[in-house]
């Protein structure tokens, strides 16, 4: 089962996505950071194949920590998750900063697993 | 389920690669023309012109092409020139996506079909606003986007009143709040009562029951309900041309003499009838 980590400031959110994940059977969930900072540390000790992470976070925002995260662990596939998915220029800032793809909000469990699995 | 673009549609749907998309955007970058590329190419400024508008652009608030027609390096009719060039010469993301070769014509009016009927429970009704409110449409949409929202996340039942101007918000159990900035700056408040708040935290941890759960996790569903109507706000707003930030949500405890618009705001309240005993009020503190 491929390692999924969850990024998002909101605890609400996290056990959301949390819930998705360990429900599926396909993936299992490593854990849930709060910020940009403890999502790199976090990537360093439970070394997910998978970050959910959010993208308008206080400390660390999601870009910042993607920016690292791409230079730090070449095989970890980050997937952005935001309600301002559908800010067209948010959305390519994602991309081309090295995200797999963006997850809008409000989300809906098959999109969310949909996209997990074709990565 | 969300206000999307259509190029996240499109990799959503696994219809284009990111790849494309990506290829995509890089060739609208180089055909789109900015404001100032456009005038230059039409011969009505100079480079140096452009430099010494954006440097004045550093102490005064403007649109580059309200600060060169200030600046009488523009004329009006000039301006509107180029800007209606920009429109008639805009290459749009799916005409882009063909011309990299990863969508066919007629596969992208398929998929264009497919969008808009995606985007259609997005598609703004008419809300009224009391007269002399600046950027009245964006509140109308706002309003109106809030209302989308409170039927496709929350399920939930409600009449929207009439919305009025305020200058004191009814105190009420919690509200969760976000600041919007850059094109408009307003305050967006969701005040509820404590059904509402369980209804809503039902809603956004997917529970039957939230009996039993800490006070923030409670309080955090209704900053997320927040989070995620104002991200769409944005996202929809983007789509007219207007730029809007969103900053992280806050929950605030009003006193029970309500909560006093700020200075220099104006206070609208659109009611949002839930039932007897329960009260949730959308508010926008509007900067004037």
């Amino acid at each position: 089962m491929k390692r999924v980590l969850v990024v998002d400031d909101s605890l609400s959110v996290g056990r959301q996505l949390e819930k998705i994940i360990s429900d599926s059977g396909d993936f299992i969930s490593v854990g849930h950071a709060k910020n940009g900072a403890e999502a790199i540390k976090m990537n360093h000790t439970e070394n997910p194949d998978i970050i959910c992470m959010d993208m308008n976070m206080p400390g660390m925002d999601g870009l910042t920590a993607l920016r690292s995260l791409v230079v730090l662990d070449k095989e970890v596939k980050v997937v952005m998750v935001t309600s301002l998915g559908g800010v067209g220029d948010k959305f390519t800032e994602a991309l081309k900063l090295g995200a797999k793809n963006v997850i809008s909000k409000p989300f809906e469990t098959d999109n969310v697993l949909q996209i997990l699995r074709e990565l | 389920m969300a206000v999307k673009f259509f190029g996240q549609f499109l990799v959503e749907k696994n219809l284009v690669s990111r790849e494309a998309l990506l290829k995509a955007i890089d060739l609208q970058d180089q055909k789109n023309l900015k404001m100032g590329e456009m005038a230059i190419s039409m011969g009505y400024v100079s480079q140096d012109d452009i430099e010494r508008a954006h440097n004045a652009q550093m102490s005064k608030d403007m649109k580059l092409g309200d600060l060169l027609v200030e600046m009488g390096i523009l004329t009006l009719n000039q301006l509107n020139d180029v800007i209606t060039r920009q429109k008639n010469t805009h290459l749009y993301i799916g005409e882009a996506l063909v011309l990299v070769g990863a969508l066919s014509s007629e596969k992208l009016q398929l998929s264009l079909d497919e969008f808009k009927a995606d985007q259609a429970l997005y598609v703004s009704d008419r809300i009224e606003l009391p007269d002399g409110i600046a950027n009245s449409l964006i509140w109308e949409m706002t309003a109106d986007l809030t209302y989308k929202m409170i039927t496709r996340v929350l399920d939930l039942q409600f009449r929207p009143g009439k919305c009025q101007i305020i200058t004191t918000v009814d105190s009420n159990f919690m509200m969760a709040a976000m600041d919007l900035s850059e094109d408009v700056e307003a305050r967006y408040i969701i005040s509820v009562s404590e059904a509402v708040q369980k209804t809503i935290a039902k809603a956004i941890l997917r529970e039957d029951s939230v009996e039993g759960e800490p006070v923030e996790v409670l309080e955090d569903t209704v900053m997320e309900f927040v989070n995620v109507v104002c991200g769409n706000i944005a996202a929809k707003a983007s789509q007219t041309g207007k730029t809007i930030n969103i900053n992280p949500p806050v929950t605030i405890h009003p006193p029970t003499t309500g909560l006093p618009v700020p200075d220099g705001h104006t206070g609208l309240c659109f009611p949002i009838h839930v039932g007897e005993d329960n009260k949730m009020e959308l508010i926008l503190f509007v900067k004037n």
